[in-house]
């Protein structure tokens, strides 16, 4: 028998939560409603249509920014696991001269935001002629200061005669790394993928600066141009499956790893 | 040395060559264009009427011109032409020949240096005499004394209702004068379903804050109110005057009174089509996304842009005109002129309308024979070149965008919130316009 | 092994190092330090991209200090956090207190609350721009549905601030709704029986023994929610582009738009070094509080 208490407890609760599924809901309700109905919807349209999702797909590109943004965040998420690592590991386990200062360097650039790089990394895009390739979406992104330092306190935490027991083995260190020391740590991996993946593939402002050509858009900068621009042509439904578009994969992937999507984003919070 | 050794050493060694070949890489494919096959390059707009007519052109040139070919592309589709054009130049990969910019940013790229003097070319006056009227060649000559651009095409702005309201208002027709209107707008307004809203109203234009709006707006109420003067006229704001002034009032008005909405328009759907908006202002594009979009018995019609009452003359709007230019990396800039010329042949000028349903700006269209007879098969675009004699388009200035801008704010500060006078407002914008031209005067922004 | 010359073994070890942060190396150089240093060089020129530099030594900062564009985004922006910070700690507060409660589905109420959080702003963005619809906006119709008056939420200067801050809070929350539950299950057990004991009501507990103990978290709630309020811009841009009366301009958003709308690339840079500046110094203020009070 519940308490009363938990039972109010409770309707708040679901009150609660009721107004965070019933907008999305209400999104992809819409979206599959013709046009001229989607006013006065509320919860089940009159009629079913996919008309708003066929001629969105037929007015952009929508498939490739998918697998563009794939690509991409993929791609930045390997280089962020790979190169964070091999720094962490560096910072962590070898002694060099120079490691205190380049450890500073990298909590210096944690604190520097990012509207101070924003105009010269644009030019830079532009110098090397990556504007309107995924090169100036991937290559600035392939490190990343955080994932360094979360590499960093993981390997801190081996201990030092797993490492010794592999250079007697003749392990080279990029063996020690990816092959001995990877298993054991891979929470901090997941971590780093998942956040990672996440902000690279939500990221909206970056790709808007050096992606001009549509076919090389990321899947959220694509909608953002078609929400905002007239190419929707002011048909709201057609707006709204490009948005339930680009929220799918997301929603998919965060119903399955759900508890690992919120371990990994609440230890970022807990880690700055 | 041991196998696991060597190993390592190569892995490392990968990995250092690694980064400056993934630097590389991507720019490979951009350099192979430098080894051309062709005479000139074309950019185009991307939008598929207007690439059906490239593609007629260039077959018609490379046909005429087999040791010279052209070779066409349409610009990516997304964001603005200006910023891909931006991109280009920065990048050094503009083309030859581009088609769509618009006339009020061609002054920025010519003092930027990047635009060839058409001028200074060969037959280059006789031509742009024959095509464009002397008040034409006055708008696009610049502030240096160069033309720096061929007038390619214009849409001009109208006013388009609702025919089965209007007829059912009772006042003869559609308004033409701004009491006129605010009558017809006041009888128009309604709360149909009696819950103390207006859910009805006689016209709607953007309300966003973004300069280019006001091009559809209070730009072709200016136009009209003053039978096409300039905002700017050596080199400061020309508009502090009853026209300007008066259409804020106008807008104003219509906004107080609730007699236009202030939805913005990606809010919902289109609420023009659901006959909630008897009228708008918009240009000849709306013929193709109505007739696709609109129920079977919505019967449309256009009209002039409103006036002041009392107003004499023609009335003249706005044509978001874009023109032809020629970027200063051109090997052969006399041979781009003699492609353009082709474009805009009087058979080029033909195609361009049968393809895009978009207006040549050539002067006297409507007298020559075969234009005639397009029109007399196409009598919704008639109303649009019957108004192609009396339009404007963007004024010489290097900080057009600028001044818009400036224009807007005051724009939206009066007409949409009522917190200033029209006088007030009009007077603040030709400050804050003055204070622009002459900082540029100096070091500026 | 055993073939290589010692001497040989010594310089690899040492330079090993250096090979493995290579790639991090010529990133930071490449992507971090000339920018910094490359911003700096163009705060003291104006340049549009395609016309040359031109030095106008400290005109761009002479113009920052006039340009009341900028000094109203900054205030604005402060205006969001104002709004957004206290709102979104109270209500993540909350929820976060009931779900620390053994409770029916809680699994299933923590997911529902983070799932904004994964979601592309753009989509959040798309979708409460048609709650927030005048006319036919859910919000609304909810309102007039039980008898109240419409709100403008957008188009009322007063109000749009608050209206993007209501919706980021909505997007946000889930994750401080995460980090204060965190907290919460770090105070013993013992404690709250003890006060039990003693005769403390709910609130006396919550006043006394849970605040005390989710300070910290509380403090980092404010520090995280700062740093992404100061880079507020898809919001607007989709939503207002930042208006009505400049209302919604962030800082962000002016920055871009100097940049992109009008290619003052050598003002804008300015702009964004300030901000950036100003941001630090917000957020050092805010750690030195904290650290003293703890």
């Amino acid at each position: 028998m519940m308490k009363p208490y938990k039972a109010i407890l409770f309707i708040l609760l679901t009150g609660a939560a009721l107004s965070f599924l019933y907008p999305f809901y209400w999104m992809i309700m819409a979206s599959l409603t013709p046009e001229a109905q989607i006013g006065e919807l509320a919860f089940l349209p009159g009629q079913l249509t996919v008309d708003n999702y066929v001629l969105m797909i037929s007015k952009i590109p929508i498939w490739r920014s998918l697998l563009n943004s794939t690509i991409v965040a993929s791609l930045s998420t390997l280089g962020v696991i790979v190169f964070g690592s091999m720094t962490g590991y560096a910072l962590a386990k070898l002694p060099f001269r120079g490691r205190n200062l380049l450890f500073f360097v990298i909590i210096f650039t944690m604190t520097l935001p990012f509207q101070i790089t924003l105009i010269p990394n644009y030019i830079l895009m532009v110098k090397f002629r990556w504007v309107d390739t995924l090169a100036a979406l991937i290559i600035p992104a392939l490190n990343n200061a955080f994932a360094i330092l979360l590499f960093r306190q993981a390997f801190k935490s081996i201990p030092d005669d797993l490492i010794h027991a592999a250079r007697v083995d003749g392990c080279g260190e990029l063996r020690i790394i990816f092959q001995i020391l990877f298993p054991n740590m891979l929470p901090t991996i997941i971590t780093v993928g998942i956040i990672t993946f996440m902000s690279s593939w939500n990221d909206v402002l970056w790709p808007l600066i050096v992606i001009r050509d549509e076919q090389w858009m990321t899947m959220p900068q694509l909608v953002t141009l078609f929400a905002v621009g007239g190419r929707a042509e002011a048909q709201l439904g057609v707006k709204l499956a490009s948005a339930v578009f680009l929220a799918l994969p997301i929603i998919i992937a965060y119903s399955i790893f759900q508890r690992h999507f919120i371990q990994s984003m609440a230890s970022t919070g807990l880690k700055n | 040395m041991n196998v696991v050794h060597y190993r390592k050493q190569a892995t490392n060694r990968a990995l250092l060559f690694l980064l400056p070949f993934a630097l590389a890489l991507p720019s490979c494919h951009k350099d192979a264009d430098s080894r051309r096959d062709f005479a000139l390059q074309y950019w185009s707009s991307n939008n598929g009427g207007e690439i059906r007519f490239s593609q007629w052109t260039v077959e018609e040139w490379n046909s005429k011109h087999p040791e010279n070919p052209v070779k066409y592309q349409p610009v990516p589709e997304g964001q603005s032409s200006e910023e891909i054009i931006l991109a280009a130049v920065v990048a050094k990969t503009t083309p030859d020949i581009y088609s769509n910019i618009w006339q009020g940013l061609v002054e920025f790229y010519s003092r930027s240096g990047i635009l060839v003097p058409l001028d200074t070319l060969d037959g280059f006056m006789e031509f742009i005499q024959q095509r464009c009227d002397s008040a034409t060649i006055r708008e696009i000559t610049s502030s240096d004394g160069h033309i720096y651009q061929v007038p390619w095409k214009i849409n001009p702005i109208l006013s388009i209702y609702n025919k089965r309201i209007i007829e059912a208002l009772n006042m003869g027709g559609f308004p033409p004068t701004y009491s006129t209107y605010l009558e017809a707008a006041r009888r128009f307004q309604k709360d149909t379903d009696g819950d103390g809203y207006v859910d009805q109203w006689f016209g709607n234009t953007s309300v966003k804050l973004a300069w280019y709006q006001r091009l559809f707006n209070f730009y072709p109420l200016y136009l009209a109110a003053s039978g096409g003067m300039p905002l700017i006229k050596d080199g400061r704001a020309n508009f502090n005057n009853q026209y300007a002034i008066g259409a804020f009032r106008f807008l104003q008005e219509l906004y107080r009174e609730n007699y236009f909405s202030r939805q913005v328009e990606a809010a919902g759907q289109d609420l023009f089509i659901a006959e909630k908006y008897a009228s708008k202002w918009t240009g000849p594009w709306e013929i193709e996304y109505l007739e696709k979009y609109k129920r079977k018995d919505f019967d449309y019609a256009f009209a002039p842009i409103p006036v002041p009452d009392g107003h004499e003359g023609p009335v003249y709007t706005y044509c978001d005109p874009k023109s032809i230019v020629i970027f200063n990396t051109c090997q052969n800039p006399q041979l781009a002129l003699e492609f353009i010329k082709i474009m805009v042949s009087e058979e080029g000028d033909l195609q361009f309308l049968q393809h895009t349903n978009q207006l040549p700006r050539r002067q006297n269209m409507d007298t020559l024979p075969r234009f005639r007879e397009f029109f007399a098969q196409n009598p919704r675009l008639q109303v649009f070149a019957e108004q192609a004699r009396f339009v404007k388009g963007a004024d010489i200035c290097e900080v057009l965008v600028e001044v818009f801008d400036i224009l807007s704010q005051e724009y939206e500060a009066c007409v949409i919130y009522q917190m200033k006078s029209p006088e007030e407002a009009i007077a603040d914008a030709e400050k804050a316009v003055n204070v622009l031209l002459r900082v540029r005067e100096g070091p500026d922004f | 092994m055993s073939t290589q010359p010692p001497k040989y073994q010594q310089l690899r070890n040492k330079l090993l190092p250096y090979v493995i942060v290579s790639p991090y190396l010529i990133h930071l150089c490449l992507f971090v330090l000339f920018p910094v240093a490359f911003s700096i060089l163009l705060t003291f020129h104006k340049w549009n991209i395609i016309a040359p530099m031109e030095y106008i030594g400290l005109d761009n900062f002479r113009h920052l200090f006039q340009d009341r564009l900028f000094w109203k985004a900054i205030l604005n922006t402060g205006r969001f956090l104002l709004i957004h910070i206290p709102l979104q700690i109270v209500v993540a507060l909350a929820l976060a207190y009931f779900l620390n409660e053994k409770i029916l589905m809680r699994g299933f109420f923590r997911a529902t609350f983070f799932m904004p959080v994964v979601i592309s702003g753009v989509v959040v963005t798309i979708l409460w721009q048609q709650l927030f619809g005048l006319e036919t906006g859910l919000l609304n119709r909810l309102l007039s549905g039980i008898g109240l008056a419409r709100v403008e939420w957008l188009s009322n200067p007063k109000l749009s601030m608050a209206s993007i801050a209501i919706m980021a809070t909505w997007k946000n929350v889930g994750l401080y709704v995460i980090l204060f539950l965190v907290g919460l299950q770090s105070v013993p057990k013992s404690y709250y029986e003890a006060a039990e004991v003693d005769g403390a009501n709910a609130w006396q507990q919550f006043r006394y023994i849970t605040l005390p103990a989710i300070n910290p978290t509380f403090f980092m709630v404010v520090i995280l929610s700062t740093i992404g309020g100061f880079s507020l811009f898809i919001e607007p841009y989709i939503m207002t582009d930042g208006g009505p009366l400049n209302t919604t301009l962030s800082a962000m958003l002016y920055i871009y738009k100097q940049a992109f709308g009008y290619y003052h690339m050598g003002y804008s840079t300015t702009l964004g070094l300030f901000f950036a500046l100003l941001i630090m110094v917000v957020v050092a203020v805010q750690k030195y509080t904290i650290e003293e009070k703890e």
